[in-house]
C-alpha cells in the first residue's frame, strides 16, 4: 500500500516537473520566433550588419534553438538566469527584487488562509444569517481587480485617515524601508484571494459534514469546536491546499499592478521595465521563476493531499 | 441525476434584479456620449478641478472633462470583455461536451490546464505582447481566451458528464451519432444553465484580466479614454477631485459584483463539484 503510494507520488511530481519543462520550451521558442531580435534591441537603430552579429555571436543567438534552450534549462536549474538583451546578468536584476515580491507573497497567502479559514469555520458553527452576509461579501470581493482595491486603499488608509504610508520608500540595499509600507499592497492582493479561498473552504467543510463519520460524531455529543478541529478541518484540509495554490497564480497579475501602484520594488517593476525594453531574455526568465514558485506550491499541494487521502489524489 | 434538473438555471427575477445594476452601466456607456457636451481630450477644467456646472465630475489631470471621459473609456473594456467571454464560453461548452464523451479530449483538456496553471494570465499577456509587434487589445484578446478556456472546459465538463451517462446520450451513440452531432443535440441544450453562469463569470474574469492590463498600460494607450487608464492617471490627484479615479473605479466595481452576484444566483449545479476538481 505505501509502496504503491511513494510511486503515486512520485509519478505526481514528475508529471509537475514535466509539466514546467514543457511551459519553459513554449516560452522559450514563442520568444525565439519572435520578430523582434535580442542583438538588435541590444543596439543602436544605426548599427551596422558586422555590429549586429557580432551582438549575436556574443548572446549566443546564431546558434540552434534547440541548443539555446538546453543550455538555457541548465544555467536555470544552477541558478543562472542567462544574460538581458542588454548583456547584464538576469541574476543580479532579480537580486534585489525577487526576495521583496516572495515576502509580499507569502504574506499574501498567510493573510488569506488564515482569515479564509477563520470565516469558513465561523460559518459553519454559526446561523444562517452569517453565511449569507459571507457569500455576498466573498462574492463582491473576488470581482474586484486589485488595482482598485489599492487605489481605494490609498484613498482611506493613506490619503485620508493618514494612517499607512502610499507609496513605498527604498534603502540601499533595494528593500523596503518598513515594514508598515508592506501592509496596504498586502491587503489589497489579500482581498480578492481570501473571497476565492472563502469559498472553496466552506465547500470543502460543507462536504465534510455531509460525509458518515463526522454525523456520527455530531451524534455521539462531541463539542461543535472539537468536531470542527478534529473531523471537519482536517478532512477539508486537500481541497483548501489545492484551493491556495491557485491563488499563487491567480495573485501574480494583481501584484504586478498594484506594486506599480505603490512603486514597490519587487519583480512586477523588473517585469514592466522588461517589456518597456522588449527585453525577451527577462521576461523569460520571470516567466520560469514564476512558474518554479507556483509547481513548488502544487507539489507541496500535491503532497498534502497524499498525504491525507492516502495517494488517491 | 435527470438532465431536466441540470438545466434548470433561469434567469429568475432575483437575477434579472441583480443584474440591472450592470445594465445600468452598459446603458451610460452606451448612450452617455450622446448626452455630454465635451469631448474626450478637450481641457475645459483647471487640472484636478472639483465639480462644477460645466463638468458634473470636475476635471482630470489635464482638465479634460471627467463624465465625458466615464461615459466613453467602458466601450471597448465591455466590448473586449464581453469578445472574451462569449469566445472563451463558446470554445469551453464544446470542448466540455466532447470531453464528456470522449476520455481522450478529456486528458487533453486537463494537461492543458496543468500547464497554464503555471502561467498567470497578466504575465501571458505581457509575453505575447513582448514576443509579436501587435498593438491594440489584441494579445489582451488572445491570452485572456487561451488562458480561461481549460478551467471553463472543466465546468462545462463536470455539467456535461451527468448529461452524458444518461440513457438517451447512450441511445444516440448506439444508433451511430458521432460526438460531435451529440455535443450539439444532445448536450449542449441541457446544461444551458449552467453556460449562461460560465458566460457570467467568464465575463466579471475578463473583465477583470483586460482591466489589469489597461492599467499597465497594455493594450490601450493615452490618451484613450478607459476607466483602467484614468484610474491610473488621476490618483495622484485624488485629493483635488477625487472623482478622476473613483467615478471608473465605482463603474468597474457595479460591473463586476452584479454580473458576478447574478451569475452566482443562476448557478444550477452546487458550485462545490467544480472547486473540488482543482
Amino acid at each position: 500500500m505505501s509502496r504503491n503510494r511513494a510511486i503515486t507520488v512520485a509519478g505526481l511530481l514528475a508529471w509537475r516537473l514535466l509539466t514546467l519543462l514543457v511551459l519553459l520550451a513554449l516560452i522559450f521558442v514563442a520568444i525565439d520566433v519572435l520578430p523582434s531580435d535580442a542583438a538588435r534591441v541590444a543596439l543602436d537603430s544605426d548599427a551596422s550588419e558586422a555590429d549586429l552579429r557580432t551582438q549575436r555571436t556574443q548572446l549566443g543567438l546564431d546558434q540552434p534553438v534547440a541548443l539555446r534552450f538546453l543550455r538555457w534549462i541548465g544555467g536555470l536549474s544552477t541558478g543562472n538566469l542567462g544574460l538581458s538583451a542588454r548583456g547584464r546578468p538576469i541574476v543580479d536584476i532579480v537580486a534585489g527584487p525577487f526576495p521583496n515580491t516572495v515576502a509580499v507573497g507569502g504574506l499574501v497567502l498567510l493573510l488569506t488562509v488564515s482569515v479564509a479559514v477563520a470565516i469558513g469555520a465561523a460559518t459553519v458553527t454559526a446561523g444562517k444569517r452569517l453565511g449569507q452576509l459571507v457569500s455576498v461579501m466573498s462574492t463582491a470581493v473576488l470581482a474586484l481587480p486589485e488595482f482598485v482595491v489599492a487605489t481605494a486603499f490609498i484613498v482611506v488608509f493613506a490619503l485620508s485617515l493618514d494612517v499607512l504610508p502610499a507609496s513605498t520608500v527604498t534603502t540601499e540595499r533595494g528593500a523596503p524601508a518598513s515594514a508598515a509600507m508592506l501592509i496596504l499592497p498586502v491587503c489589497a492582493l489579500a482581498l480578492r484571494q481570501i473571497g476565492w479561498n472563502t469559498r472553496i473552504v466552506r465547500a470543502a467543510l460543507a462536504e465534510q459534514l455531509r460525509t458518515p463519520h463526522v454525523d456520527s460524531a455530531i451524534l455521539d455529543g462531541l463539542p461543535r469546536h472539537r468536531v470542527l478541529f478534529r473531523y471537519l478541518l482536517p478532512g477539508a484540509v486537500p481541497t483548501i491546499a489545492a484551493g491556495v495554490a491557485t491563488s499563487v497564480g491567480m495573485a501574480f497579475g494583481g501584484v504586478v499592478a498594484v506594486e506599480a501602484i505603490f512603486n514597490f520594488p519587487g519583480m512586477g517593476a523588473v517585469l514592466i521595465d522588461a517589456i518597456r525594453n522588449r527585453d525577451a531574455p527577462v521576461v523569460a526568465a520571470v516567466v520560469a521563476l514564476t512558474g518554479s514558485v507556483i509547481t513548488v506550491v502544487l507539489v507541496f499541494s500535491d503532497l498534502l493531499r497524499a498525504n491525507t487521502t492516502g495517494g488517491a489524489a | 441525476m435527470k438532465p431536466q434538473s441540470v438545466a434548470a438555471g433561469r434567469p429568475t427575477p432575483g437575477a434579472i434584479a441583480r443584474l440591472a445594476p450592470a445594465l445600468g452601466v452598459v446603458l451610460l456607456t452606451v448612450i452617455g456620449p450622446l448626452l455630454v457636451q465635451h469631448g474626450i481630450d478637450e481641457p475645459v477644467t483647471a487640472p484636478y478641478a472639483p465639480p462644477e456646472p460645466g463638468a458634473l465630475l470636475g476635471g482630470d489631470q489635464l482638465g479634460r472633462d471627467v463624465l465625458s471621459r466615464l461615459f466613453a473609456g467602458g466601450r471597448d473594456l465591455l466590448a473586449t470583455s464581453a469578445a472574451v467571454a462569449v469566445a472563451v464560453t463558446g470554445i469551453s461548452a464544446v470542448l466540455g461536451a466532447l470531453s464528456a464523451l470522449r476520455r481522450t479530449i478529456r486528458s487533453v483538456v486537463e494537461r492543458t490546464a496543468d500547464l497554464l496553471i503555471l502561467l498567470p494570465a497578466v504575465l501571458a499577456i505581457m509575453v505575447i505582447g513582448t514576443a509579436w509587434p501587435v498593438t491594440g487589445r489584441l494579445p489582451v484578446v488572445i491570452a485572456a481566451i487561451v488562458l480561461g478556456t481549460p478551467f471553463a472546459v472543466r465546468v462545462a465538463g463536470a455539467a456535461a458528464d451527468p448529461v452524458a451517462r444518461s440513457g438517451f446520450v447512450e441511445v444516440a451513440e448506439a444508433s451511430g451519432g458521432g460526438a460531435l452531432s451529440i455535443a450539439f443535440r444532445e448536450i449542449l441544450p441541457n446544461i444551458r444553465g449552467t453556460l449562461v453562469t460560465l458566460f457570467g463569470l467568464r465575463f466579471v474574469e475578463a473583465v477583470y484580466v483586460v482591466a489589469t492590463a489597461g492599467f499597465l498600460e497594455i493594450g490601450v494607450q493615452p490618451p484613450a479614454a478607459d476607466w483602467a487608464v484614468m484610474i491610473r492617471e488621476n490618483a495622484e490627484g485624488i485629493m483635488l477631485n477625487p472623482w478622476g479615479a473613483v467615478a471608473p473605479g465605482l463603474a468597474i466595481a457595479v460591473l463586476s459584483i452584479s454580473v458576478h452576484a447574478a451569475a452566482d444566483l443562476i448557478t444550477p449545479t452546487p458550485r462545490t463539484r467544480a472547486v473540488n476538481h482543482l
